[in-house]
């Protein structure tokens, strides 16, 4: 038990500060109750609810604070000495004003809807009382009183409840850990459940109001059950906690009893929570992959963090410093890769006719995509401009347009892609006639259409207004489709090219290519 | 992708595509205009693919846009003159 304690210190540092209503006080000594039922308000234990607050309490709330704080700063070292237990257990008691644990916990589980997803943030985490006692009488302790209390006294007891909200936050880290806490020892299984059932049940309050809280505390037993199931993915983890700790025995599975009721219910909000969360409880809460949710990346850090609480406990805070480190490590990079992927995935969208599977070869088609759809409009807007231009009408601008020089052809290259405005690389066209200015070109344009200085150098020439072009341009126009994905290229220069020779009107002179 | 998701088991594989990777990446980076205008040479991964979107979804935009714009020019003009298979032909 004492393995829990140390992130009772660290709680205050996590609780969020409007836990305010965390009773720092501490109820009792812990004894060697086994199982202290926590409730957890903001992630503080409003009310510790267990027949003995002493001893048991100390893991109990150790759990439940940790998980509630944040456990990820999983600094929990296991040996805390009892006061520390006791520290955090006034915390946790606060939270878990649910009268110590009982035997009930088996009613508390049933009975609450905690368990079931939507559980409070209060759900009173019953700790084992000490993770080396065997589990089952103490589980079976919290609950009792518990049942006994009517929710709606936690309420009153603690009006931390509502801060369960706070507790939220840590129960999402929490979630982790209860995946990660499941999978350790019986001892630590039941009292990482409790801790991640805290955690989970944080996570539900803040959604429920805290009078439901409030029943929700009294089933802390349930709720821890619950409110690991209620949970995502880390619900799976309390299943598969409350089975793997067959160790806590009974207590665990008291909770794993609840939870499974819990677990049905977890199960379903399992699955009504985003698929992020791996099903198999055992596995999650086993593995400490309980970060490999990394669906929600919250999600993952959090069972990280749950995890590495438990992890702590197991193993020497050196270690699991260590650990926690490389896992963080992971996480973030398992995260940044997620976001890679699924920018690919977006883009892989977003181009049509692309069914590579393979990133390079889908980097190589997105490519050349953007590098068609870039041409497409910029032909397009060249175009728009350049045929009203091309109407009989248009004459009207050429006299006043001063014959421009030969070179007249703009520099634009496809560096204007971008540009709507067509930039017309004006080629010399009709010596006599007035050349528009090169920026005016498009605007004036009269007679000749603009040679888009295409990297590919097709040139649009369309120009004829007259009716004899009108044959000759269909030819070229119909030669000349705009493709969007494919090669859009290719088709430009043919086009164009031969309308080039065409072309008689006054407007259109051969021109030179 | 894929081989990304085996991850370690292909390291290799992971290798020769990190480069080609990276690679592609850099071309891309050279036709979206913001980060070349920005002269910010240095794009991550996941910037260069999310200005990529962003990037394909203004172009259809503006494609979608000088397509109505096109139409509508179209509808003024008469059916058989040359600016209409002109404009026939942009539209596609």
């Amino acid at each position: 038990m004492n393995h829990y304690v140390p992130d009772f210190e660290m709680d205050e540092d996590y609780l969020i500060p409007d836990s305010s209503s965390l009773k720092r006080h501490k109820k009792s000594t812990m004894g060697d109750e086994d199982i202290m039922e926590l409730l957890w308000q903001n992630g503080q234990v409003v009310m510790q609810s267990q027949n003995q607050r002493s001893g048991g309490n100390k893991r109990s709330e150790m759990m439940p604070s940790t998980a509630g704080r944040e456990i990820r700063s999983g600094v929990m070292e296991d040996d805390t000495t009892p006061c520390n237990l006791f520290m955090q257990e006034d915390e946790m008691v606060s939270w878990l004003h649910y009268p110590s644990d009982d035997n009930n916990l088996d009613m508390y589980l049933h009975n609450n809807d905690i368990m079931y997803p939507g559980l409070s943030s209060s759900a009173s985490v019953i700790i084992p009382a000490s993770s080396s006692q065997p589990p089952p009488p103490p589980v079976v302790n919290a609950p009792s009183p518990r049942p006994p209390i009517p929710p709606s006294k936690r309420v009153d007891e603690e009006p931390s409840q509502t801060k369960t909200a706070n507790f939220l936050h840590f129960s999402r880290t929490n979630k982790g850990n209860l995946t990660g806490s499941a999978p350790s020892s019986s001892n630590k299984a039941s009292q990482a459940m409790t801790l991640s059932t805290v955690v989970e049940s944080n996570d539900r309050p803040a959604n429920e109001p805290p009078q439901s809280r409030a029943s929700r505390v009294t089933d802390s037993t349930a709720l821890v059950s619950g409110a690991n199931i209620g949970f995502r993915g880390s619900m799976s983890s309390f299943g598969a906690a409350g089975t793997s700790s067959a160790g806590r025995e009974p207590e665990t599975y008291d909770l794993s009893a609840s939870s499974s009721p819990g677990t049905g219910g977890s199960g379903a909000s399992a699955s009504v929570e985003p698929s992020s969360q791996k099903p198999p409880p055992a596995t999650e809460d086993r593995k400490r992959k309980g970060i490999d949710t990394d669906d929600t990346e919250c999600y993952s850090e959090d069972v990280e963090f749950e995890y590495h609480d438990a992890k702590k406990q197991k193993r020497g805070s050196t270690s699991a410093k260590r650990t926690r480190a490389a896992e963080v490590h992971n996480l973030s990079e398992r995260r940044r890769r997620d976001r890679i992927n699924e920018k690919m995935k977006a883009l892989q969208e977003l181009i049509p006719r692309c069914n590579k599977s393979d990133k390079a070869s889908m980097l190589d088609e997105a490519i050349e995509y953007l590098k068609s759809l870039q041409m497409q409009v910029q032909m397009m807007s060249m175009g728009y401009n350049m045929v009203p231009m091309m109407f009989p009408g248009v004459q009207r601008y050429m006299p006043t347009m001063a014959p421009m020089g030969m070179g007249m052809g703009m520099g634009m290259g496809m560096d204007h892609v971008g540009m709507n405005r067509p930039m017309v690389p004006y080629p010399p066209v009709l010596p006599g006639s007035a050349m528009p200015n090169p920026t005016a070109a498009a605007a004036h344009l009269g007679q000749r259409f603009p040679v888009p200085r295409f990297q590919m150098a097709p040139v649009p020439v369309m120009g004829p207004t007259g009716s004899q072009a009108a044959n000759p341009s269909d030819p070229m126009m119909n030669a000349f489709p705009m493709q969007n994905a494919s090669q859009p290229r290719v088709p430009f220069a043919d086009p164009y090219q031969q309308y080039i020779g065409l072309p008689p009107t006054q407007m259109l002179q051969p021109q030179a290519r | 992708m894929s081989s990304r998701r085996s991850g370690e088991s292909s390291s290799e594989t992971l290798k020769i595509t990190d480069a080609q990777i990276v690679q592609l990446l850099s071309k891309l980076k050279q036709l979206l205009p913001e980060i070349r205008n920005r002269r910010s040479n240095k794009a991550s991964a996941s910037k260069v693919l999310q200005e990529t979107c962003n990037y394909v979804r203004s172009l259809h935009r503006e494609v979608d846009d000088l397509s109505d714009r096109l139409s509508q020019l179209l509808s003024t003009v008469d059916a058989e003159s040359p600016e209409a298979s002109v404009i026939r032909s942009l539209i596609m």
